[in-house]
């Protein structure tokens, strides 16, 4: 089955980029006939307005495939998992990146982040997993951070371990989160925010778009 | 007041739904039961858990599985909040209250919070001891709450073989106590050898033993004061 109409629908509904993974190396024994991952990216600042349209186009997602007589089960943006309800419990099943990287929509960079090629780490992300027999892009399955190590470098609390990551080694451990949140604690002027964001400011893949306007064409 | 056809229509809205679970149409159909005056308690019982009833008989039949479970009983609890603060006084002859808990080691308790969740719109007083419930609590909070009925869950085979030590004690400690069991691995046929009075498979059903458990025990106790004091007036 052929994901094209659903591309389609979600990317002219505002999505920046949406792919379909192969999950079933991922899936644990509840939603085991969920094989297919559709993640969904948009690329905007984290705020209000980006979480409500995240929101509306996993609700797009789901509607398209209910429709059609497919199941499904929504992973929402990090960023918007109202706590309380009983399908809450099923979001630790699966994350975010595993539907990224298996839709070959990016890789876990040195960061931890998910990074594209086109918008490096700057992408918010939500996940449909289905039973739909979508044909799955290929995946990508190893890191192309290479010897880049500016997030290593500029990490202001020194919490980046600067490894590759690799689909292999699905537990090693990138960055300290321990430390990350540390620095929260000692600046004041990041109250509002989640964490400092440096690695995502200064990643290269974020600036390819800047570096290709510089560049003659 | 609405028709007879539109009542039909408002709560076969609710219960479809529910199978749905499509959260949006609940929440316009309890709205709409509310604004054209139908009895709540009809709107949460013949459209919400009928529904959910399906829903169970779906996921029985594996053409639902545990996601499709979960988003049916969001639904059905969006349909609640609405319904809930209007129910007048049920009207189901019965009141009691129920110990509730999941036992010592075991965290699967979306059941228990489902069937909970049911007791407490029949208008039960919940006493919810939560999730690894040490097997203990559960005589001292019988005890202690004088409750009528001791519900307890368990989803997983390895902690089915504590039920039965609570079920003796509480037997032994307090014969007219009303014990139920539930959860995925348990039969009939356990519930019935371990000497619990109800078992129930799922929330619905939970709800239906459960009243005939709390009335059956009422009615055994007016009948023991009746015949130990039959001067003194009834309570």
């Amino acid at each position: 089955m052929s994901p094209a109409p659903l591309k389609r629908h979600l990317l002219s509904s505002g999505a920046t980029l949406v792919g379909v993974g192969d999950a079933t190396e991922a899936l644990s024994a509840d939603i085991l006939h969920l094989k297919r991952a559709v993640a969904i990216a948009l690329n905007r600042g984290l705020n209000r307005q980006t979480v409500t349209l995240l929101a509306g186009l996993q609700r797009e997602a789901e509607e398209w495939l209910k429709k059609r007589g497919f199941r499904f089960l929504s992973i929402p943006p990090d960023s918007d998992r109202r706590g309380g309800k009983f399908i809450s419990r099923l979001y630790e099943l699966f994350s975010h990146k595993t539907a990224a990287t298996c839709s070959g929509l990016g890789w876990v960079g040195k960061s931890g982040l998910i990074i594209n090629e086109l918008y490096g780490p700057r992408l918010s992300w939500a996940t449909v997993l289905t039973d739909a027999p979508l044909s799955p892009d290929p995946p990508i399955t190893s890191s192309r951070c290479g010897q880049c190590d500016l997030c290593v470098k500029y990490c202001p609390s020194g919490a980046i371990s600067g490894r590759n990551w690799s689909r292999r080694e699905p537990f090693a451990e990138f960055v300290s989160y321990e430390k990350c949140r540390a620095l929260k604690g000692r600046r004041a002027c990041f109250e509002e925010k989640p964490n400092c964001g440096l690695c995502i400011n200064i990643c290269p893949y974020a600036r390819l778009d800047i570096w290709k306007g510089a560049l003659p064409p | 007041m609405a028709s007879e056809e539109r009542k039909k229509e408002i709560l076969e809205a609710l219960r479809h739904g529910v199978i749905q679970y499509d959260e949006d149409s609940v929440k316009e159909a309890a709205q709409a039961a509310l604004d054209e005056g139908i009895d709540p308690n009809e709107a949460i019982f013949d459209g919400l858990v009928s529904g959910m009833e399906e829903v169970g008989r779906l996921f029985e039949a594996q053409e639902y599985f545990v996601p499709e479970l979960l988003m049916s009983a969001d639904a059905l609890y969006v349909g609640l909040d609405i319904l809930k603060p209007h129910v007048q006084k049920m009207d189901l002859g019965v009141k009691g209250s129920v110990v509730i808990g999941t036992v010592e080691g075991d965290v699967h308790d979306i059941g228990k919070n489902i069937v909970k969740m049911m007791f407490d719109v029949a208008g039960f007083t919940v006493y919810d001891l939560g999730r690894d419930v040490p097997l203990d609590k559960f005589i001292e909070e019988q005890i202690k709450t004088d409750s009528d009925l001791v519900c307890l869950s368990a989803m997983m085979t390895t902690t089915m073989v504590g039920m039965q030590k609570i079920i003796e004690t509480l037997k032994a400690k307090n014969p007219n106590v009303k014990i139920m069991i539930g959860g995925a691995p348990v039969s009939k046929e356990i519930a019935e050898k371990w000497g619990a009075d109800g078992y129930a498979p799922d929330a619905s059903n939970a709800l239906k033993e459960a009243i005939n458990m709390v009335s059956a025990l009422k009615k055994l106790r007016e009948e023991s004061q009746a015949k130990s004091s039959p001067a003194s007036p009834s309570k």
